[in-house]
């Protein structure tokens, strides 16, 4: 009974209000009655969602509307999704995309392949942001595997987000290395595959990119090759970014280590900015040293 | 500063998952040295410029500059982080532990809070960051226990709340993100509400 009352209650707000959307002070009264649509049983709430997406209502009261929907567990809340995802355009499209991946039914995120193919630039990233909340990997590899550009970057970044290293290599093995696939191997953690392309010296600036990421993932292991790597270098690009690497690391001892080791004025004025920058705890021990001509 | 902010919005972003000890470590431990860094950074580098070192330069600078922990959450390489598939997912039987249910709850009843007092100076970037490094800790949790739905939509706030650290929003769109999102809390803190009183959980 009680459940009875308030969907009349709700009903009779949304009725109302439907006469006068354009008000700002009914605006707020019917965003209350859809978001007390959550307590209605489905087979109640879901008239009345149709209700405000048929309706004359703003963009945003529907888009709410929407998000009622995707936690409503009906086969018709889902088709509701999947039609507004297909046939609406800009925001409220957009979120219907959204509220799929929020939904993760495995059907309705096939759809939005389709969706992806045909859609303008918004539509697709909608449906790439869709398939990141949904887990889904698989789907953001085969984007990537077809796209190119923004969306071939944007696909790359949620698969690293999602630490999808099965993907981002074949990802690599199918297109070659690039900027976007290095972050991504980082923010995954895939140290051997980050290692792999820091001793690629095919192309010095993607190497480099490596080289720094490594120190993102960081570790004694990464610590150990970075300062392998500074000393092998053959380029002061390749020793920057080795160095860079530690500095994200935050390995002060290996820079200390370099510094020691080298006789080089030059290199050890560059090492002792590195470790100032760095707030080595050694430093000031150094500097009193350097002071006194014990470089 | 401001670019320094967009720098660690960005890098929140590309990261999802909580960070070994280790590596908080490392970045606390870069966070200190932020000062130092802003100073010495420009005259340090004489080397020609990489897009690839500006980004990572500039993330870590960003971190030290705003002095938090930002939960850069590189995996560690010795686990499996990844997401789980969605088809794994709904295979997973739908028992969610009452006490995991009790402090997602609180996790949206804060949020909700934090959102409403959001000012619009300087520090509302590093509030809505901090609420994201919540936002996180629950969505591991979720996918811990047996509630990838409300992984989904925790993961979906997530996308929300970035849009809105961004510095450059303008008043009228921060506005709309955050009614956006006091809404989807609020009816996903009654639906909680509601399935608690209905089902019986485990504890």
């Amino acid at each position: 009974m009680k459940t009875l009352a308030r969907i009349i209650f709700i009903t009779t707000i949304l009725g109302f209000a439907a006469n006068s959307a354009a008000q700002d002070d009914n605006e707020e009264l019917k965003i209350a009655a859809v978001e007390a649509l959550i307590t209605a049983p489905p087979d109640r709430a879901l008239p009345l969602v149709n209700k405000v997406l048929q309706g004359d209502n703003s963009t945003e009261l529907k888009e709410r509307a929407l998000f009622i929907l995707s936690q409503i567990d009906r086969e018709e809340a889902r088709e509701t999704l999947l039609r507004f995802a297909r046939e609406s355009s800009g925001e409220l499209q957009e979120e219907a995309i959204r509220m799929i991946g929020i939904g993760g039914n495995r059907d309705s995120l096939a759809t939005l392949m389709s969706i992806y193919e045909s859609g303008d630039s918004e539509a697709r990233e909608a449906v790439i942001e869709a398939f990141m909340i949904a887990g889904d990997s698989k789907a953001l590899l085969e984007i990537a595997l077809v796209a190119a550009g923004d969306d071939y970057d944007e696909a790359v970044d949620m698969l690293g987000a999602m630490g999808a290293r099965d993907e981002l290599r074949q990802l690599r093995e199918k297109n070659g290395v690039s900027e976007a696939l290095i972050d991504a191997y980082a923010i995954s953690g895939d140290l051997a595959e980050l290692r792999t392309m820091a001793m690629d010296a095919s192309d010095p600036d993607l190497q480099a990119q490596a080289i720094e990421a490594m120190g993102i993932v960081g570790g004694s292991e990464v610590n150990a090759s970075l300062v392998q790597i500074f000393r092998d270098a053959k380029s002061d690009d390749i020793r920057e970014a080795a160095l860079e690497g530690m500095m994200i690391s935050g390995y002060d001892e290996g820079v200390l280590e370099l510094y020691r080791s080298t006789d080089d004025k030059k290199l050890k004025k560059k090492l002792l900015e590195q470790l100032v920058i760095m707030d080595s705890d050694e430093v000031w021990n150094i500097i009193d040293s350097a002071l006194d001509g014990g470089l | 500063m401001t670019d320094d902010i967009d720098d660690l919005v960005a890098s929140h972003r590309d990261n999802v998952h909580e960070a070994p000890a280790h590596l908080k470590q490392q970045w606390h431990a870069a966070i200190d040295s932020a000062a130092a860094l802003e100073r010495g950074r420009e005259s340090a580098r004489t080397a020609s410029w990489r897009p690839g070192a500006l980004f990572w330069g500039m993330a870590v600078t960003a971190a030290l500059a705003v002095g938090i922990a930002i939960g850069v959450f590189v995996p560690d390489a010795g686990h499996d982080t990844t997401v789980p598939s969605v088809v794994a997912q709904s295979d997973e039987p739908a028992v969610v532990p009452a006490a995991f249910t009790r402090g997602l709850q609180y996790h949206f009843r804060d949020s909700r809070q934090q959102l409403a007092e959001l000012d619009v100076d300087s520090d509302r970037t590093m509030m809505i960051l901090q609420l994201i490094e919540q936002n996180r800790l629950y969505e591991n949790a979720a996918n811990k226990n047996n509630a990838p739905d409300l992984a989904r939509v925790l993961r979906a706030f997530e996308t929300v709340l970035l849009e809105l650290a961004a510095t450059d929003i303008a008043p009228e769109d921060a506005e709309a993100l955050r009614a956006k999102l006091s809404f989807e809390l609020n009816v996903m803190l009654t639906k909680l509400a509601t399935e608690s009183s209905d089902k019986s959980h485990t504890t």
